[in-house]
């Protein structure tokens, strides 16, 4: 592989993704989730850059915005909540979160 | 190899090391700043696909923002060392290993086949030069196609800020204003307190109340309940005896 | 943009963080001199003439003092932390112009390190980046003041980051690039206010947001008044109550080079840069540098600390809306003056078309 091509950020991009899927899998403390979730939309972002700049487009790189500027709502969100679960039930364990299947 | 592919290639693996440094570090903290090596090498990247504004902006949004509250909230809430990758679920880790290979291999297979490539658009390197840079193109792209959408996104974003003021209120807010006022916090509230204000708080705030056996308690959230002054120390107030009947 | 090999970049950067580590010491001097004459004291004198060799005393003396790292500490993060924030803030100097591309030998030398075209959002992200140096050297230091320091540094960052970058978007409106050299060449130009000609200065254009800028700027180095989270009185040093010796000196150090690159920022993007009335050059922007850095140090030596809750009101309930009213107000304008849509008449249908 001489010259850089999209291979090489498709697959950085999988690679990412598929860490973030395994952390969200895996992990049960739901601060390190939501940052494994914050490493998936930064694979999927990876892989849109790379789609543009092999095609030289500018759609994807519009669509990366959106994606960065969704990803930051949802991170206040989603922090909100993890406060608010701290609040209510005194845990950030996500095995421990089960008052509506009880 | 060319220059371009080395540096890539460096800053690739650094990043996924870095991931793997998020899901694997046993202290939240570490898997922050794990992250933020991920996010910064993802910002070189961009520049390298000639995505210099997103760069800026993953700079500024992720590790500027996004990560400056993540550590916030991990020194707000309680964190324990929870059984997870050390002593958790053998099953649900080795389940976890094989999908993500299984995945891996699946996607890399259908990367390193792929033959169909979409035409070419217009915005080349020499394009976007002479249409004043990144920046500049972004601009007019999003402000022409994608106009609605950036509207729609704004509205997110105010929806979105007003959720977590919700989400994040503190529970006393909606205790009513007597209650807020006089019974909840104070070190500085007048002596002789009437306990009734004490009483009126609601079921959920039961335990935090000052009881007859228990001492002062601390709420999670630092908020001082007591009913009077006096309860929260030992020390008599300036000048002043203890009240009668207490203690 | 000037086109030259990899290796002048590297050199050109190589002079210029070694120019802001000289200013960065001399920094000290001046702020300790300077205020030692407002509060009518003499300052450092014993070393050399004015106490100028004081700077390389200190850093001797810094330099052997034990390294000390407390036991329950995170150990690896309490190592780097301090070299976030000294690494970071002088990185932002490489973007500002320091004057027009000079021919050497043949060959073109521009004297704005790198010409990025979005070089503004990088500044802001940079100096972002830097305060984690403060938020986990706080943290990992394993003292309760420090942790606080630490996160009132966090909430102070976000708030005040916002209004830092918010109020340049005037700027670049007006300006209509990101590029710091863009922005500077045109402030060269003449502008004609009511038949006087004055410089296109932004800080005649947009005063507001100077005034925003200004402010956002000492709470993003943290210096008084808004120093809440090295607060002496409260925290005892805050987040790095438990660093000693060089560690501390490079928080110390990053602070001051931050201080220095926030006063250069100002001038480059609202005083003109190296813009002046008789032959521009380097030295405007120095005399301009010169001016914001007695003004930091005159705010210390005038201001009391804010109370937190003041800090955190002023930033949220004060500056931004100014901020985005600013925005507004020069959207409209720059609307209205490119003749594009008839802005005030829109408003005033809508205010008073019902009529």
């Amino acid at each position: 592989m001489e010259e850089l091509t999209a291979t090489h950020f498709l697959l950085l991009s999988a690679a990412l993704f598929i860490i973030g899927m395994m952390g969200v899998l895996t992990r049960r403390n739901v601060i390190v989730i939501f940052m494994s979730v914050e490493l998936m939309i930064n694979g999927v972002n990876v892989a849109l850059i790379g789609f543009a700049w092999e095609q030289n487009s500018m759609v994807g790189q519009s669509f990366a915005l959106f994606v960065i500027a969704v990803a930051a709502a949802e991170s206040i969100v989603g922090l909100g909540i993890i406060m608010a679960l701290q609040r209510r039930i005194d845990t950030i364990d996500v095995a421990d979160v089960r008052q509506l299947r009880e | 190899m060319s220059t371009e592919v080395l540096v890539f290639d460096i800053l690739a693996v650094v990043a996924v090391i870095a991931a793997l440094g998020v899901i694997l570090a046993r202290n939240p903290v570490h898997s922050a700043v794990a992250l933020i090596v991920t996010f910064i090498n993802l910002a070189a990247i961009f520049v390298m696909l000639h995505a210099e504004f997103l760069a800026a902006v993953q700079l500024l949004v992720y590790t500027g923002a996004v990560t400056v509250l993540i550590v916030f909230v991990i020194f707000l809430v309680k964190v324990d060392d929870l059984p997870e990758f050390y002593g958790g679920n053998p099953v649900q880790r080795i389940f976890a290993l094989l999908i993500g290979l299984a995945l891996l291999g699946e996607v890399a297979a259908a990367i390193l086949t792929r033959s169909a490539i979409g035409a070419s658009d217009i915005w080349t390197a020499e394009a976007i030069a002479d249409a004043g840079g990144n920046a500049e193109v972004i601009g007019q792209v999003l402000y022409s196609e994608y106009v609605l959408a950036i509207q729609i996104t704004a509205v997110l974003l105010l929806v979105g800020t007003v959720a977590a003021l919700v989400l994040a209120r503190p529970a006393s807010a909606t205790l009513p204003d007597r209650v807020k006022r006089t019974g909840l916090i104070s070190l500085a509230h007048p002596r002789g307190a009437d306990r009734e204000v004490a009483a009126a708080l609601p079921a959920g705030l039961e335990a935090s109340r000052r009881g007859e056996t228990s001492g002062v308690r601390f709420d999670d959230r630092g908020v001082i309940l007591v009913d009077n002054a006096e309860a929260f120390t030992d020390q008599t107030a300036w000048g002043g005896d203890r009240l009668e009947g207490d203690d | 943009m000037v086109d030259q090999p990899f290796w002048i970049t590297v050199i050109s950067a190589f002079v210029v963080l070694n120019v802001m580590l000289i200013g960065m010491a001399y920094m000290t001097w001046f702020e300790r001199r300077m205020l030692a004459q407002m509060q009518d004291r003499v300052g450092p004198n014993r070393t050399g003439p004015f106490g100028l060799l004081q700077p390389i005393a200190d850093g001797v003396k810094l330099l052997g003092k034990e390294d000390i790292i407390p036991e329950h500490a995170d150990k690896r993060i309490f190592l780097i932390a301090p070299l976030i924030t000294f690494v970071t803030a002088p990185l932002i100097a490489l973007f500002i112009p320091f004057g027009d591309p000079v021919t050497i030998a043949g060959q073109e030398i521009s004297l704005a390190v790198t010409d990025i075209s979005v070089a503004a959002l990088f500044v802001i992200g940079i100096s972002s980046v830097g305060t984690y140096g403060i938020i986990l050297g706080g943290y990992a230091s394993a003292n309760r003041y420090s942790l606080l320091g630490a996160l009132r540094s966090a909430a102070q960052v976000i708030s005040y980051e916002i209004v830092l970058g918010l109020s340049l978007v005037g700027v670049f409106i007006l300006s209509g690039s990101l590029s710091l050299v863009t922005i500077v060449n045109e402030q060269r130009q003449a502008l004609d206010f009511f038949g006087v000609e004055i410089p296109n200065w932004f800080i005649f254009s947009q005063p507001l947001a100077f005034v925003l800028f200004m402010i956002a700027g000492v709470a993003e180095t943290n210096r008084p008044p808004f120093d809440l989270p090295e607060a002496e009185t409260e925290l005892t040093g805050g987040f790095h109550t438990e660093y000693s010796g060089f560690r501390w000196s490079f928080y110390f150090l990053g602070e001051f080079i931050a201080v220095i690159v926030i006063s250069l920022l100002a001038a480059t993007l609202f005083l003109g840069g190296i813009d002046g009335p008789i032959k521009d050059g380097v030295w405007w922007l120095l005399l301009k540098t010169f001016i914001f850095l007695f003004f930091f140090v005159w705010l210390r030596a005038t201001l009391p600390r804010f109370r937190y809750d003041q800090l955190m009101g002023l930033a949220w309930k004060v500056l931004l809306p100014l901020t985005l009213f600013n925005l507004l107000l020069t959207g409209f304008i720059v609307l209205e003056r490119n003749g594009d849509t008839n802005v005030l008449g829109f408003i005033r249908d809508l205010l008073f078309g019902w009529i």
